[in-house]
């Protein structure tokens, strides 16, 4: 029998349906099956919404329906627990939650196929409404409150112990829009003019000269010039890449880890005529590259290979410059995919710390003398960034840092940590290395 | 796993009535597992065997969100029912087509686990609903089948219109 058509279309039902998917199936949440079957806009904006707000509170509306349940759920009611964090989620962080909101949220347990949990659920969230005050003042007195699983505040705090609560509060605050001009295809002004009829208030980047900030945030369909690939969607902190690599016409670069392919993109507007090589190791993410090349008129030669399988696609013929965007942690970028903290674990960050050593090991021999490497993480972890370019000159004798001379980010030993938050940026970790004789 | 096919009304397969399952051995467990991924992917709350081409005995159930509650009954028999519901059903082998049927409001069942253990159940609900809607497919029956002549006959027209539009989408795509 098919789902029914009152059940699909339900938006907190697909809310359930699209944390279920991230949380029990680690999809990623933009790729959510149960979010994109909602038919109406309102309702698939209201319920990704609540989807993110929920991943965003894990811990702390987990901590609030510990308190508020006389006994925790069944296992196989987690459906049940997922509608009760749904329901305080919108009473906590949504102004506007009536008691319309709570009968809603209640009845959804009759679609669920659970009509014994309607009183249960409507109970909760009555009580939740009534005590608010004392129970909030008391979750913030919990490491809950943060809503970071430990192992990460853990890391955060001891990485960073001046910062460490600026970090978590930015986490959970929403991100705002990015876009990045396309220098070869758009007319600023004209573009600017285009953005603000269409109802966009602009904003530009104290150190990202390409980037400008929209609001309210919008999906890209709605942005003109997006379509015609005048603008990419792209935070600033990412966009720093290019100032760093400064590339120059017929210089020979490789862009190791590309996909999606944005740092790409943008080094190609600022300088077309590049002997640029692109590489990932994923044919499906080369071929996403692609399509975002197309889109702005640009072209590179992309090939799908392992960066350090030289013999598969390297011609002996070393680089004036290397990008290598590593794979990391994604800890930067948590304000933007929130459930990043929840399926992300201490040990997958120990074999990404691995990879990046391979990685920076691997590359190296391909750069010229006197040539630079710009090794970039999206995280704020220390092993990842510092630490991880630290232990790489220890390993090699022909690397010298060079002093990034900029006023964005916080200085390290090797390199400069935007911290997520600063200048509205993402977290990211920019370090310059270069090739001595 | 793997994902197979599901029947389409008006195929005559769907009125196949399905044989008892006699052997509850790894062929068994592997068919469940298929079903169940088949079903989820759908995205259904229920799967008979005969859907997918198989005319055994056997039906699948999850009306949770979160495929947290697999249900699989081998052999099932209504014996059993009581009070009555109007609720709306789709049906996978029917896309696209809701109508409102009635059914029992509780059902008991028997039936076999997938170690051929019997056990018996009492229903309710969409429950009660999803296990009359797919026991009906085993007997050849489908949710279509109770409504009037007249209205089965616009379902058809339908189901026709739309495999016409997605047969001409492909053929566009394929010219592009």
């Amino acid at each position: 029998m098919r789902r029914q058509k009152k059940v699909l279309q339900n938006p907190r039902i697909a809310a359930i349906g699209a944390l279920s998917e991230v949380l029990d199936t680690n999809k990623s949440l933009a790729d959510s099956e149960a979010l994109s079957r909602l038919r109406d806009s309102r309702d698939k904006a209201f319920a990704k919404n609540l989807t993110y707000g929920v991943l965003r509170w894990l811990s702390a509306l987990e901590w609030l329906a510990k308190q508020l349940l006389t006994r925790p759920l069944r296992k196989r009611d987690r459906d049940v627990k997922r509608l009760v964090l749904l329901g305080l989620q919108q009473i906590w962080h949504d102004q506007t939650a009536s008691h319309a909101a709570v009968y809603e949220t209640a009845e959804c347990a009759r679609l669920l196929g659970k009509a014994w949990a309607v009183g249960l659920v409507n109970a909760l969230l009555r009580r939740f409404q009534r005590e608010q005050d004392s129970l909030l003042s008391e979750l913030e007195q919990d490491p809950a409150w943060h809503a970071h699983p430990p192992w990460l505040l853990a890391e955060i705090q001891k990485d960073w112990p001046q910062n460490w609560m600026e970090v978590v509060i930015a986490n959970n605050l929403q991100a705002p829009l990015w876009l990045r001009i396309n220098r070869q295809s758009a007319d600023e002004a004209l573009l600017r003019e285009e953005l603000q009829s269409a109802g966009f208030e602009l904003s530009d980047h104290e150190f990202a000269r390409d980037a400008i900030r929209v609001s309210p945030a919008a999906a890209v369909g709605k942005i003109p010039g997006f379509e015609e690939g005048r603008l990419s969607v792209q935070d600033p902190a990412a966009q720093l890449a290019r100032d760093l690599l400064n590339p120059q016409p017929f210089e020979r670069i490789l862009d190791a880890c590309a996909a999606p392919g944005g740092k790409t993109a943008h080094l190609l507007e600022s300088c077309p005529e590049l002997d640029l090589t692109v590489l990932d190791k994923q044919a499906e993410r080369i071929e996403q590259i692609q399509q975002n090349l197309d889109r702005l008129g640009l072209a590179a030669a992309t090939t799908a290979a392992d960066a350090l399988l030289t013999d598969e696609w390297w011609n002996g013929k070393k680089f004036d410059k290397i990008l290598l965007d590593a794979p990391c942690s994604a800890t930067g970028v948590i304000r933007r995919h929130p459930e990043i903290k929840w399926l992300r674990t201490s040990r997958q960050v120990d074999a990404v710390v691995e990879t990046q050593a391979q990685l920076l090991d691997g590359l190296w021999p391909l750069l010229k003398t006197g040539g630079i490497l710009v090794y970039v993480t999206c995280s704020i972890l220390e092993r990842e960034n510092n630490r991880q370019v630290q232990l790489f000159l220890k390993r090699c004798i022909d690397a010298e840092v060079e002093v990034i001379a900029q006023d964005w980010g916080i200085a390290q030993t090797c390199g400069r940590q935007i911290l997520p938050g600063e200048t509205n940026m993402d977290g990211f970790f920019y370090a310059v290395l270069r090739k001595s004789s | 796993m793997a994902k197979l096919d599901i029947l389409e009304f008006p195929d005559p397969r769907l009125k196949t009535v399905a044989s008892e399952v006699k052997s509850f051995d790894i062929h068994l467990k592997t068919l469940i597992e298929d079903m169940l991924e088949t079903m989820y992917s759908a995205p259904g709350i229920g799967l008979a065997a005969t859907q997918v081409n198989v005319h055994e005995r056997l039906l699948v159930l999850d009306i949770s969100e979160d495929q947290s509650c697999p249900r699989v009954y081998v052999n099932p028999e209504v014996l059993s029912e009581s009070g009555e519901q109007d609720c709306e059903e789709g049906c996978l082998s029917v896309p696209g087509i809701y109508a409102r049927v009635k059914r029992a409001e509780s059902v008991i069942v028997k039936a076999q686990d997938p170690t051929g253990i019997f056990f018996e159940e009492q229903l309710e609900n969409l429950h009660a609903v999803c296990i009359q809607h797919e026991i009906d497919h085993l007997n050849g029956r489908l949710f279509v089948d109770y409504l009037s002549p007249l209205k089965r006959n616009m379902v058809r027209r339908k189901l026709e219109k739309q495999r016409k539009v997605a047969a001409q989408d492909a053929e566009e795509h394929r010219l592009i």
